[in-house]
């Protein structure tokens, strides 16, 4: 959507022809990169409002949405790192998978007798970061392709994930974690909340940080980068790894949302991710969106899911929705010029 | 510019004495020697593959020298990297460009080097765009600091890639860095090369400049001293205020021509039959309309400066571009505009002056490439048949005296001259009728610029027609029938040169200045 929004907010921008102010919202726009995406999640509220004759906007479908596009926006939030540096990652469902097993595990439950308390905060993060960390390596030691290495890895992890649970589903009896986010303050949700908060932090990092400025550097031009004394290497690690720990928190989150544990939980996680983070104008070449763009694709996907289920659209019909959705957005934000052949 | 004698005796900044660099098969630089002094524009000059870059590279370190010293205020000293190079107070702006597209002015401008407005971990966005507008001010520049590089202008994108260079040489303590400029002017348009001069002369007062260009012209009105290069060694310096522009072109071409390394003799008229035309072939922006036609067997050089649009015309030929209007005809075959595939199934050859990357597979054997065009003629029964592969390769292989140990040794394991021959045989073995030869010898070294020189004299005795563009105009004259002499976009003579009867190359010279 970076064309569409170029386009429009060169439309906005053009200070001579409208009021300061207008001008001022217009170039405030085209800075922070979401015009297309508010213009689209405000079309699509419309369309779904008429569609269900209000029901789409009455406060509880919206406190639905916001909780149901929590866990998404976090996953994006991690994974859009790695497109901005203009790669990829794809292990989202087995470091989910392996980090919820884990959590099943550890916490309190009806399986065995451990208890680790709020201790399983760290230790979720902490594994998906060793997994990262070993994503980063395996793409910045071994240069294997992020997709092949991440693609790998979630095997890899998915695998151990199975062969440590042997699918069984484990209940969590400590219920503190599921306490505080399933509760609301002013009728937001706060799981809603923690993830804008994530979601802030990370915009401000890659906004009023050397190491987002280096991040957008890489995903501009490696090569000049690198020329220009970037650390590429330390930086492409520490990004699998920041990925990596995100996971672990939404596997974290999702397991104690749910009240269960199991190595299936990953499984789905990744096809809406990608789409929020693509819907979210996070351009696939890189160098392009921010955690604002994830959050927001992952909002418009929840949204529009929703919108479907309420309009009780056909599921196999939703599935090819979101097919084309994230076809069409990739569609519209990649740079071609910057793709040589199309692999 | 007259300040040029009084300072003359002032202290050299930066010394390169006696610069040796090998390649493989070639003398990049052979003892070279240059001096830049406080506050100096130096121009250096010198044809395509004269040495420049390589010379330039060393004085930032991304190649070191072979042989010879480089004394920066008379300390020796080794430049590793561009970085500490850099450091030295040593910086270049690229043909191509270093600046991070998606990146703003500001971000740009201090990328690597925010230390300084970084507090507690966090940037003040505020006072680095305070810095970079007081830095592109000082440089009588306005540029809104807050617009990412894709959205500036080449001229601009220059600008702040000097402003950063002279602003990091300001960090590491030097009062007269050296700043290398890598043919600036080739992206410009008239009125921003004038801002680029006029910015130049004022920041001289505290840099020493070194330019490459291609113009002469503005060599000449702007430098204070010109260094001339001809094959890796030092011709000439002088003092721009006695320069005249013809006089600078003749010593960068030399005057040592001889029949013999082209084989003239064996040079042959044009056939009756016309194979290529061209009729008002246009596309705005990059050449007038023009038109010409090559004959069967006729070598047809095309000549011109860079920038004066011969390579859009062979782009546009080979089908690479779209051209705006006009007509191709090839063996009176009309061309679709922008199709390669189609010039290439009309007999249409393109040997790119880029062969490694554009012009061979070079993870495939030599019999593959060979074959890559002809694959259909070498089935039998549905399938490809690997006895007639070998069959054709070996034959291609042995016309056109390509050099390898098997058809089957991968295309990166053979040199430059035998890659090239590999390049023309796979369109051979295609039954070419044009070929357009992009820089034939480029990087080639001396024996196999003489085989590939046989080699285009055979083709023409088999009647295929031929586009050339030359690295050096001893090259073009030497080889061609006819030259087409194209400036600033404009067919603007065509010149004879049958053997025995070769214009002069001062001549030519005169025409496309």
């Amino acid at each position: 959507m970076i064309r569409v929004s170029d386009r429009l907010s060169r439309l906005v921008s053009l200070r001579k022809r409208f009021p300061a102010p207008l001008a001022a919202v217009g170039v405030w726009l085209r800075r922070t990169g979401t015009v297309a995406q508010i213009l689209s999640l405000v079309i699509l509220v419309g369309v779904f409002a008429i569609g269900t004759k209000g029901k789409y906007l009455s406060w509880a479908n919206i406190q639905v949405i916001l909780s149901l596009a929590a866990i998404p926006t976090i996953l994006a939030i991690g994974l859009h790192l790695t497109v901005v540096l203009g790669g990829i990652d794809l292990s989202v469902q087995g470091v989910a998978a392996l980090c919820a097993v884990f959590v099943g595990l550890l916490m309190r439950n009806q399986f065995n007798t451990n208890d680790v308390g709020l201790w399983i905060i760290p230790i979720s993060m902490g594994i998906g970061g060793v997994a990262g960390v070993i994503s980063g390596l395996l793409n910045t030691g071994l240069r294997i392709p992020s997709f092949i290495a991440t693609l790998g890895m979630s095997w890899v992890l998915y695998g151990m994930a199975v062969y440590i649970n042997r699918a069984v589903n484990v209940i969590i009896l400590d219920e503190r974690i599921f306490n505080a986010i399933n509760g609301m303050v002013f009728g937001v949700p706060q799981i809603a909340i923690l993830a804008v908060v994530l979601a802030v932090i990370m915009q401000f990092i890659q906004n009023r940080t050397q190491f987002g400025r280096y991040l957008y550097a890489i995903g501009g031009d490696e090569a000049i980068a690198q020329q220009g004394g970037v650390k590429v290497v330390k930086i492409k690690i520490a990004v699998f790894t920041i990925a990596g720990i995100i996971y672990g928190l939404g596997a974290l989150l999702f397991a104690c949302r749910l009240g269960v544990a199991t190595s299936r939980m990953g499984n789905g996680l990744l096809f809406p991710t990608i789409t929020a983070v693509a819907v979210g104008g996070v351009a696939l070449t890189g160098g392009l969106g921010g955690a604002k763009n994830a959050a927001l694709g992952a909002l418009i996907v929840t949204a529009l899911n929703d919108g479907l289920v309420l309009m009780q659209v056909n599921p196999y019909a939703q599935q090819a929705v979101n097919g084309i959705v994230l076809i069409g957005a990739v569609a519209l934000t990649l740079d071609r010029k910057k793709l040589g052949f199309i692999k | 510019m007259n300040d040029t004698s009084n300072r003359a005796n002032q202290e050299a900044v930066l010394a390169l004495c006696q610069i040796t660099k090998e390649f493989p098969g070639v003398v990049a630089l052979d003892r070279v020697d240059l001096t830049i002094r406080r506050n100096e524009l130096v121009g250096l000059v010198g044809e395509n593959g004269a040495g420049k870059s390589v010379l330039m590279k060393i004085m930032i370190g991304l190649i070191q020298p072979d042989g010879g010293t480089i004394k920066l205020h008379g300390e020796p000293i080794t430049l590793k990297n561009p970085s500490d190079a850099i450091r030295n107070g040593i910086g270049m702006v690229f043909q191509e460009g270093s600046l991070v597209p998606n990146l703003s002015v500001t971000e740009n401008l201090f990328l690597c080097h925010e230390a300084d407005f970084r507090k507690l971990g966090i940037l003040s966005l505020r006072s680095m765009r305070a810095a970079a507008r007081e830095l592109l001010t000082q440089m009588k520049l306005h540029i809104d600091v807050d617009l990412t590089v894709a959205e500036i202008s080449p001229a601009e994108r220059q600008m702040v890639e000097i402003a950063r260079l002279l602003w990091l040489s300001q960090v590491y303590g030097h009062d007269n860095p050296v700043l290398i400029l890598d043919e600036p002017t080739t992206v410009l348009a008239d009125k921003e090369r004038e801002t680029l001069f006029s910015i130049l002369q004022d920041i001289k007062k505290r840099v020493s400049i070194v330019l490459i260009s291609h113009r002469l012209q503005e060599i000449v009105e702007n430098c204070s001293k010109i260094v001339v290069l001809k094959d890796g060694k030092n011709v000439t310096e002088m003092a721009a205020s006695e320069a005249r522009l013809l006089k600078v072109e003749q010593l960068m071409v030399g005057h040592s021509f001889s029949a013999d390394r082209f084989h003239e003799d064996e040079q042959r008229t044009r056939g009756e039959k016309e194979i290529l035309r061209v009729e008002n072939l246009r596309k705005a922006g990059s050449f007038q309309p023009l038109s010409f036609t090559v004959g069967e067997g006729e070598i047809v050089g095309l000549i011109g400066l860079v920038g004066s649009g011969k390579e859009e015309v062979c782009k546009c030929l080979a089908g690479l571009e779209r051209a705006d209007a006009g007509s191709i005809t090839l063996d009176g075959r009309k061309l679709p505009s922008g199709s390669p595939s189609s010039a290439v199934r009309a007999g249409l050859g393109h040997i790119p002056i880029d062969r490694r990357s554009e012009g061979l597979a070079l993870m495939m054997n030599v019999a593959e490439n060979v074959n890559l065009l002809v694959l259909n003629r070498l089935k039998a029964g549905g399938f490809l048949s690997p006895a007639r592969e070998r069959k054709n390769a070996r034959h291609w292989v042995a016309e056109c005296q390509i050099k390898t140990p098997s058809i089957a040794t991968l295309c990166s394991n053979l040199s430059g001259g035998n890659q090239q021959k590999t390049v023309i045989s796979k369109w051979l073995s295609s039954r070419v009728r044009l070929l357009i030869l992009d820089h034939p010898t480029r990087g080639v070294d001396v024996g196999a610029k003489d085989e590939i020189y046989k080699l285009m004299r055979k083709l023409a005795k088999e009647g295929i027609g031929m586009l050339m563009m030359c690295d050096t105009l001893e090259e073009d004259i030497g080889l061609a029938n006819r030259l087409l002499v194209m400036k600033d976009g404009r067919l603007v003579k065509e010149v004879d040169s049958s053997p025995k009867m070769k214009p002069n190359p001062q001549d030519i010279i005169s025409l496309i200045v």
